[in-house]
């Protein structure tokens, strides 16, 4: 939920989120000696804060017109200029995560029923035909989920042995569930999937 | 064409013109941002909060110092215009995004193939 940069000795400070306004990878070592991780920020940071963050790998510079929003300059040196893209990526997702609570201009309040237009259609009301895989986790239930692993414990199982079909017992596979676990072909609540339809 | 995975972000797409900007992946043009500096770059991808990432950019800030980063994440906030480059068909453009949107509603068909919960029965 924030950005946080520690050097080695665990000293370090953090950026929340919604104040950063954009961030980059840099390699241009003709604008900069080091390839680094460029964070401009939305607020001020004041010589005593610059003073208690330690600067070994950072470095902070500041714009201090008041009639224009302050910004701050980072640039995050890593000691593994590799890490720049999972950095920058990583960043990216976080980003995302944080969406502008300001945002007045555009009307992003779609959560009414009359936008649910692929609900409407399917009539199913609230319910998506299928989810991806991202958004499908957090809808999972309880018993959802000790499905899920249980199905992904079996599949793990099954493609370590070229004699196995996922969720086929066959001789060899009988082996590997020694352990105990059991292949429960039976639905875990009766009637589950009484009424599921099948379209041949 | 890539479409965003989130049934939300998707619905958010479909009702606004951030479906034109999406559909400018791998065009490069420029942004400009709140604070008046710019980036000209490729457009790797926009999501339905506006976020702008791209490539190969040029990055002129406010007091017209001028740099090259390899990628840039503009937080959708900060965007104040983004050009449409000329060879760009808008209406052609919107079309193609909201078919891809659809293709992944409706994949597998509306009638066929087993539908994960049972359709309610009219």
């Amino acid at each position: 939920s924030r950005l946080s940069w520690l050097d080695n000795s665990g000293l370090g400070f953090s950026l929340d989120y919604p104040t950063i306004s954009l961030h980059a990878v840099s390699r241009d070592l003709n604008a900069y000696p080091w390839e680094h991780l460029y964070v401009m920020v939305n607020a001020k940071f004041e010589e005593e804060d610059a003073k208690e963050a330690p600067m070994a790998e950072g470095e902070e510079e500041e714009d201090s017109d008041d009639d224009i929003e302050p910004i701050a300059e980072f640039r995050f040196v890593p000691s593994d200029k590799s890490a720049l893209e999972a950095m920058f990526s990583a960043m990216c997702e976080c980003q995302a995560l944080h969406p502008d609570p300001e945002d007045e201009d555009s009307d992003n309040d779609y959560e009414g029923e009359e936008y649910d237009v692929e609900a409407h259609e399917l009539g199913q009301g609230d319910i998506p035909s299928f989810y991806t895989y991202e958004e499908g986790l957090s809808h999972l239930t309880a018993e959802g989920q000790a499905t899920l692993e249980r199905l992904e414990g079996m599949l793990a199982q099954s493609v370590s042995s070229q004699y196995n079909m996922a969720g086929v017992r066959t001789e060899d596979s009988v082996r590997e569930f020694e352990d105990g676990m059991e292949v429960d072909i039976a639905p875990a609540v009766a009637g589950q999937f009484e009424d599921a339809e099948v379209d041949h | 064409m890539e479409v965003s995975h989130s049934v939300k972000e998707r619905t958010i797409a479909e009702n606004s013109l951030v479906i034109l900007l999406q559909g400018l992946h791998g065009h490069v043009t420029t942004v400009d941002l709140r604070d008046e500096s710019t980036a000209t770059g490729r457009i790797t991808n926009v999501d339905a909060f506006m976020n702008v990432r791209l490539s190969e950019v040029t990055f002129t800030d406010r007091q017209g110092t001028v740099s090259h980063l390899d990628e840039l994440f503009i937080t959708g906030r900060n965007v104040r215009y983004v050009h449409i480059p000329d060879e760009v068909d808008i209406r052609a453009t919107i079309e193609r995004q909201l078919q891809a949107i659809h293709r992944i509603r409706y994949f597998g068909g509306r009638d066929k193939g087993r539908k994960e919960f049972p359709r309610a029965r009219h």
